[in-house]
């Protein structure tokens, strides 16, 4: 933007009427040295008013560039900086500072009142409508921050601390000029009021933006597009919400994507998350959560690594109090087509959830499970069942290849493993809570309960055998990666980093996870004011995030001696090689069930819709014309591959 | 005792919830007495506890029909010592 601005002359003044301009003041208008006032025509300046150098020319979309300056608007209280384009202004631009090359065209009002936070400040009631749990918005927000001031209301102090240091944070955004970044488009829009826009943003064709700020950097620019209504808002870096878009009290976060009339209110969505056609009321989507098809309603629940399927419903109609909901699906679950759950539920991780229940279980000890519901809406768990299912494996290898996120500061941090010290801690869990039941329920018993699902008693051991393949496989295959580690920093232990902290249980922070006694220790610091502001609270997560591997190993080195008796920092060579033999075997095995389970996509079952006549020839032919054959599919050679490298990787301990 | 044919039978009858007498030696678990993939876990389940067995999870899971089941359940039961 220009720095050096000098009056408008008297020559300029002329011809700036001459060619339809008015201003209340000719005074209070500064103009760059540079300034060419054949490029302002038909324009009004009111109060203060500063213009950059206008010679250049912007971008405009469609590949076109049109000539900076100012044609038909109305502006108080502006600086405009070098090369803005400023059209087709309906009503007025007030209170902005404009920044360089932006194009702004067709848009009604464009102002911001005096004191206004832009979103910042907002309290989006995430998780329960009624409130108790509210998540101040501002232009820090973290999946990380956002967890803790909505989920540990349990420490008051903490939420304390939390709200002082988010409304610091909101108050450094207070203003009576809005801003416009460098590089941004707006266009055809009615009406945007107190809205703060980042470098590069795209604005076409919203409707109505009020009371709130797009985050975006040249790396990551942000879209706001056709129809959109936005209220209460922040969206952050390299999001798109477009299509007809209706958010409310919300938060977009980076690289996700909201569109197709999908509608947001009171709700949190963190990175690479995604909403179409249907409804979010009051969640707390963390990252990569998703739901694509219309009759879709997300309310009042916890979500991550998530997938809505259509029709996917929650509801608590037995409220006396008020609407508490609160649900969570614990990272990486899926609700099939009108599935519907009653609040309050826990399903625990990576778990598949069919039909209508109508009762409250939870199975948060029970992960990676098929949880089905009976014709009278009793929930009925197969315990373990997708631990080694195709779908589990392959939206494992997927999350990381769609970050979409470009920014340089990426907001949330986020641990894509699937197995990890929190699931597999939950499955040592299970495995005792299964062994119990096993062990104490007679086999003229067709069905057991337990935490409120029901499981068939043959199923009990079923689910402690693949509890404990993926227990075994993850210690094992942990153990190796130290071992090939250690081989790699020549001689290093396989001792337990100093630095590191143990914790039996781990809790996953909207996408990170960690020992809970890095938790704990977190939220100390918080209470006792070490940590004090939104940077410090973002790099003690950061810094939590760096020692994931070292705090893992940890965990590992403790269930390993639990599991298989056996010290992992005491291991003589034979004994690795021994981990790594039985690794070998428990990796390849697993991976063949999912060889397996792939394979039931090219079975002569799935082919029944192929083909137009009965003809099985014609039906397998079509099939393969589509599909492809088992042999030929990149994933199943994915796994072979992987059978491959697990051979030579064992081979080389 | 029953056969191991009649007791996979059995066992099948009960699980899928289908007429013992109805179902075939070449029937297939899936396209013709309708097994989902949650009962065939079941099945497979159920085998192991009927007739007292530890089955490979990736084998028991292939086998797609009642008689290549009555056949790998005997082959199972005797390598693992159980009498049937």
């Amino acid at each position: 933007m220009s720095t050096s601005s000098r009056p408008v002359s008297k020559e300029e003044i002329q011809q700036l009427e001459a060619q339809g301009c008015r201003a209340e003041s000719w005074q209070d208008l500064q103009v760059s040295e540079t300034f060419d006032p054949a490029r302002v025509q038909n324009a009004t300046f009111a109060g203060k008013v500063q213009l950059g150098s206008n010679g250049g020319t912007v971008a405009a979309g469609g590949r076109l560039s049109k000539p900076a300056g100012i044609y038909g608007a109305y502006i108080a209280d502006c600086t405009i900086g070098n090369d803005v384009r400023i059209a087709n202004i309906g009503s007025h631009i007030a209170n902005y500072a404009i920044g360089d090359g932006c194009c702004i065209e067709n848009v009604g009002t464009l102002e911001t009142s005096a004191g206004a936070t832009f979103g910042n400040g907002v309290e989006v009631e995430a998780l329960n409508e009624g409130g108790g749990r509210e998540v101040i918005l501002h232009d820090h927000l973290s999946a990380q921050l956002a967890y803790l001031q909505c989920l540990v209301r349990w420490r008051p102090k903490l939420a304390e601390q939390l709200d002082s240091i988010a409304k610091k944070a909101v108050d450094a955004v207070r203003s009576d000029r809005g801003t416009i970044g460098a590089g941004v488009t707006i266009t055809s829009v009615s009406r945007i009021a107190d809205v703060n826009v980042g470098d590069n943003a795209m604005i076409r064709g919203a409707a109505s933006l009020t009371n709130g700020s797009i985050l975006s950097c040249p790396e990551a620019p942000t879209l706001i597009g056709t129809g959109v209504i936005a209220k209460d808002f922040i969206v952050a870096e390299g999001a798109t919400v477009d299509e007809g878009a209706i958010v409310g009290k919300s938060f977009v976060g980076q690289g996700s994507q909201i569109g197709k009339q999908y509608s947001a209110e009171g709700s949190l969505f963190f990175a690479n998350c995604e909403g179409f056609h249907g409804e979010a009321c009051s969640i707390f989507a963390g990252p990569y959560t998703v739901s694509h098809h219309k009759s879709t309603l997300m309310i009042a629940g916890l979500f991550s690594f998530y997938n809505a399927g259509s029709g996917t419903n929650q509801s608590n109609h037995m409220y006396k109090l008020g609407p508490v909901h609160e649900g969570k699906l614990e990272r990486g679950c899926k609700t099939g087509s009108f599935s519907y759950m009653m609040w309050p539920c826990r399903v625990g991780p990576f778990s598949v959830i069919l039909g209508k229940h109508t009762r409250t279980f939870d199975t948060r000890d029970f992960p990676f499970s098929h949880i089905a519901a009976t014709s009278d809406g009793r929930c009925e768990m197969v315990p373990g069942l997708h631990l080694s299912t195709v779908g589990t494996v392959r939206d494992g290898a997927k999350w990381p290849t769609r970050d979409r996120r470009k920014a340089p500061q990426l907001r949330d941090i986020i641990d894509f493993d699937v197995l990890s010290p929190l699931t597999v801690g939950r499955m040592l869990r299970g495995l005792q809570k299964l062994r119990e039941s096993s062990e104490s329920t007679d086999r003229s018993k067709a069905v057991v309960t337990i935490d409120g699902a029901e499981v068939r008693r043959v199923l009990l051991r079923k689910g402690m055998k693949f509890y404990e393949a993926g227990i075994e496989m993850y210690l094992q295959e942990r153990l190796v990666d130290r071992i090939e580690k250690a081989r790699g920093q020549n001689g290093a232990s396989l001792d337990v980093c100093k630095d590191a902290v143990f914790s039996e249980e781990w809790i996953d922070v909207a996408g990170q996870m960690m020992p809970w006694g890095r938790f704990e220790t977190l939220c100390e610091r918080v209470e006792s004011g070490a940590i004090g502001s939104v940077d410090e609270l973002q790099s003690a997560f950061a810094q939590i995030h760096e020692l994931y591997g070292e705090d893992e190993w940890a965990w590992v080195a403790w269930a390993y001696q639990k599991h298989f008796g056996q010290s992992v920092v005491e291991m003589s060579a034979d004994d690795q090689k021994g981990g790594a033999e039985s690794w070998r075997k428990s990796r390849t095995k697993f991976l063949n069930l999912i060889a397996g389970d792939a394979g039931k996509e090219f079975n002569e079952m799935t082919s029944t819709g192929f083909g137009v006549r009965p003809d099985a020839t014609e039906r397998d032919d079509d099939f393969v014309a589509v599909r492809g054959t088992q042999d030929g599919n990149k994933f199943v050679k994915q796994i072979q591959e992987q059978i491959d490298e697990v051979s030579r990787r064992a081979d080389s301990i | 005792m029953a056969s191991v044919q009649d007791r996979v039978k059995s066992v099948t009858a009960r699980i899928l919830e289908v007429d013992e007498s109805a179902i075939k030696d070449d029937d297939n678990f899936s396209a013709d007495l309708g097994a989902e993939s949650i009962q065939s876990i079941e099945l497979v389940a159920s085998f192991e506890e009927e007739f007292g067995i530890e089955m490979d999870e990736e084998q028991a899971l292939s086998v797609d029909t009642v008689e290549k089941a009555v056949a790998f359940i005997a082959q199972v039961c005797q390598e693992q010592g159980v009498e049937v």
